[in-house]
Parts: C-alpha cells; structure tokens; sequence
C-alpha cells in the first residue's frame, strides 16, 4: 500500500514535469487493477486498495481536474467492474492477455470521460489522449509482465 | 473489510466508492468554496514534494526553447532599442528629461489552469513573498495576457484578459482612441465604447491606456482584426490577443509601485 502511495506522487511529479507535453496515464488506477487482480489477494485487501483508489484519485482531482470525486467515481466503478470481470472467467482462463486486455480497456474509458467531461473537445486535447494513451501501452506491457511474474503455475 | 459482519466482495466497494464519488461532485459543485479551498490545501501541500519537478520542468522547457527564441528575442530587442532611441531623441527635442525606469517584472511559472475555467484565469507560483500586487499586469511573449486578482504568499491567480469579467482602458496606437477592452470568455477580445465617427481600421495596435492604476501604460494587448457594425452608437471591434493566450507556461509579472499619473 505504501508502494502504491508513493506511485500516486510518482504520477503527481511525472504531470507536474509534463505539463503541457502530455497528460501522463493514470499508472495509480492501473497499478491498483493490477493489485487487486493478483492470484491469492484476499478480498479483504483487494476493497482495501479500491478505497485507497478512491482516496488517491480524490486528491487526484483535487489537484488537477477541479471536478472532485470524478476520477475516483470513474476509476473505482471500472476497477469494479474489472473485478466482476475476473471472478466471471474461470480460473483456467485468468491469463496475462485478459489482464492487459482489461487494463488498456480501463485506461481508455477513464481517458474518454476526461476528455468528454473534462476537456474542450478539440485537436489539441485529441493530441493529448493520443500521446496519453501511446504512453500507457508501455506501462501497461511493463505490469502485464510483473502479472506474468505472479501467475499461479499449474 | 467487513460489512455487516461479512466479508465484501471488491466490486461492491468499488460501486460504493463510485457512488461516493459522485455524491463528492455533486456537493462540491454546489458548495464552491468548499472545493476551492480543499483544492488549494492539496496544491500548497504538494507545492513542496513538486518542487524538484518544477525544476526539471523549467530546465527541459529552458533548454528546448533556448534555441527558439533567442532568435526572436534578438530581433525583439533591436527593435525596441530603435523604438527607444527615437522616443528618446524627440523627447530630447521636445527639452523633456528621459525619466528612469520605474518598477520590474519577475518570471513566474504557470502551476494551474483549469479546463473549465480557460479562458478566465491561471495560477503562477510567484505571490507576496516574491513582490507580486493584487492588479498586477501579467505579460507573455511582451504582451498582456491579464491582471493579478488574488494573492497567496507563494502563489497567485492571475485573471486572463480573455475573462468574461476583464474590463481594461485601452488605447488604440494609431488614433489614441480610448476605450474599454473586454474579454468574452470564449478566448475572444472586444474593444468597446469607440464611437462610429473614429477612424479605426483593421490591423491597428491596441496598448494599455494611462488610465489605470496599477497596469502600466504602453503594454502591447494585440490587434484589431474585425469591426462588424455598429452597436448602440459605438464600433462593434475584435481584437486578438498579441500573446499566445493558449501555451501560458510561464509569464512574467509587473512589481513596479502605483503607477504615478
């Protein structure tokens, strides 16, 4: 949990140093995905790092979008539904693939209500989720192989 | 985590969390104060973990943009030395002593700008501690961009000449035709009260007037591009901002004293 805390200022310190560049991804919410999804995480700890989701992305607003509770909405709905996801599959078919699947799928939905609610549709913040999401690729492949790291061998 | 004695799956949180979310946006959009005050403890709170980051930021921005505009600045200042030296000259002609500079600008990085507020105003890291006035004139690229309208001791919000609220005496260079410049909130710029009888034209300058007392006057604002008729009695005139009023990184901030008439 500490870990995850500092990414959130990790995040804080990588927009402040790209403001105007980019928009970096959310790697908070993805990391808490890729927390909560891990093989033999106790439910207990897994609503731990939802609300600790929440808290993060709250402050997240609060510094950044002006809109508190939107990203702490959008991100613990998807994480959400991202867990009901993975109890659906069974065991057998929990793969890394789904895993990335479903976090570049959260990385993208939470990029559009940004940019539907939050931002002036126009070129230049097209451009911005363009980059945002080219950025988030790599980061997702990157917790895709600490995923594959972690799998349960059968 | 329990609930009701039971253990909770994590999709409920996560509902539960969503839910709470939104019961969050629908308060602080109604209570407005609360929200902005919570939003300024995060951002001073954090003001001091960001700051090595504002530092690389500042570097990288420096360096990349060095190369670019050294040109243009060199050109910029040459011409601003001829412009000096006539002045100069004719005030040397007119037996007008040339009068010392008055007051300075400090340099200050753009930490805030909220989407939904655009067009209306910024935060800059540079407040009293550092010199900054409320009224303060606000400049980019040489233009300006807005005014001072509140003050914290490391940080202050500047109030874009783009707000629907900015209201500034103004001049026109070429007839020195007073009016009013106005903001629209939309990233447009109006001059107002010129009356139709005026022969202002089309690509004619638009600087800050003496009447104001705590902007300087002779401060580029931008250009006339449009007049479009006529509104009860006066020229309906759009101006457009000489700064580049969507890449405000960094701006630099009037500290003179009271402008004195």
């Amino acid at each position: 949990m500490i870990f995850i805390a500092v990414l959130w200022l990790l995040q804080d310190l990588a927009q402040v140093t790209l403001m105007g560049i980019c928009v970096v991804p959310d790697v908070f919410m993805l990391c808490t995905l890729f927390a909560v999804l891990l093989p033999r995480m106790e439910r207990t700890r897994q609503s731990r790092f939802i609300w600790l989701l929440f808290i993060g992305e709250l402050l997240w607003d609060l510094r950044w979008t002006n809109l508190p509770g939107l990203t702490s909405a959008v991100a613990c709905m998807l994480v959400g539904i991202s867990c009901i996801i993975w109890d659906k599959i069974p065991s057998q078919g929990r793969s890394v693939g789904v895993f990335a699947t479903l976090a570049f799928v959260c990385e993208i939905l939470s990029s559009a209500v940004y940019y539907f609610f939050w931002t002036f549709p126009s070129a230049v913040s097209q451009r911005l989720i363009i980059v945002q999401q080219c950025v988030a690729v790599p980061i997702i492949l990157l917790l895709s192989a600490a995923f594959w790291e972690k799998r349960e061998i059968r | 985590m329990l609930t009701f004695g039971r253990e909770t799956h994590p999709w409920i949180s996560g509902f539960f969390a969503a839910i709470a979310g939104c019961i969050i946006l629908l308060l602080t959009n109604t209570y407005g104060d609360v929200k902005f005050h919570a939003a300024e403890c995060v951002s001073v709170a954090l003001s001091y973990p960001e700051v090595p980051a504002t530092y690389v930021r500042d570097f990288i921005k420096f360096g990349s943009g060095w190369v670019l505009e050294r040109k243009s600045l060199n050109e910029r200042v040459e011409m601003l030395e001829l412009e000096n030296r006539a002045m100069a000259e004719k005030l040397q002609r007119a037996n007008i002593a040339v009068p010392a500079p008055k007051g300075a600008f400090i340099n200050a990085n753009v930490t805030l700008r909220y989407p939904e507020e655009w067009w209306q105003s910024v935060r800059i890291d540079k407040g009293a501690e550092d010199g900054v006035t409320r009224g303060a004139a606000v400049l980019s690229d040489g233009f300006l961009v807005g005014r001072v309208s509140e003050v914290g001791n490391r940080s202050s919000w500047v109030e874009l000449i783009t707000s629907s609220a900015f209201l500034l005496a103004s001049v026109v260079d070429q007839t020195r035709d007073l009016g009013v410049i106005e903001g629209d909130g939309k990233g447009g710029l109006k001059l107002s009260y010129i009356s139709v009888e005026r022969n202002v034209r089309k690509g004619m300058n638009v600087y800050t007037s003496l009447i104001s007392d705590r902007i300087p006057p002779g401060i580029p604002i931008g250009e006339i591009i449009s007049l479009h008729g006529e509104k009860d009695g006066y020229k309906v005139i759009n101006i457009t901002a000489g700064a580049h009023m969507t890449q405000l990184y960094s701006v630099k901030v009037f500290t003179g004293a009271k402008i004195t008439k």
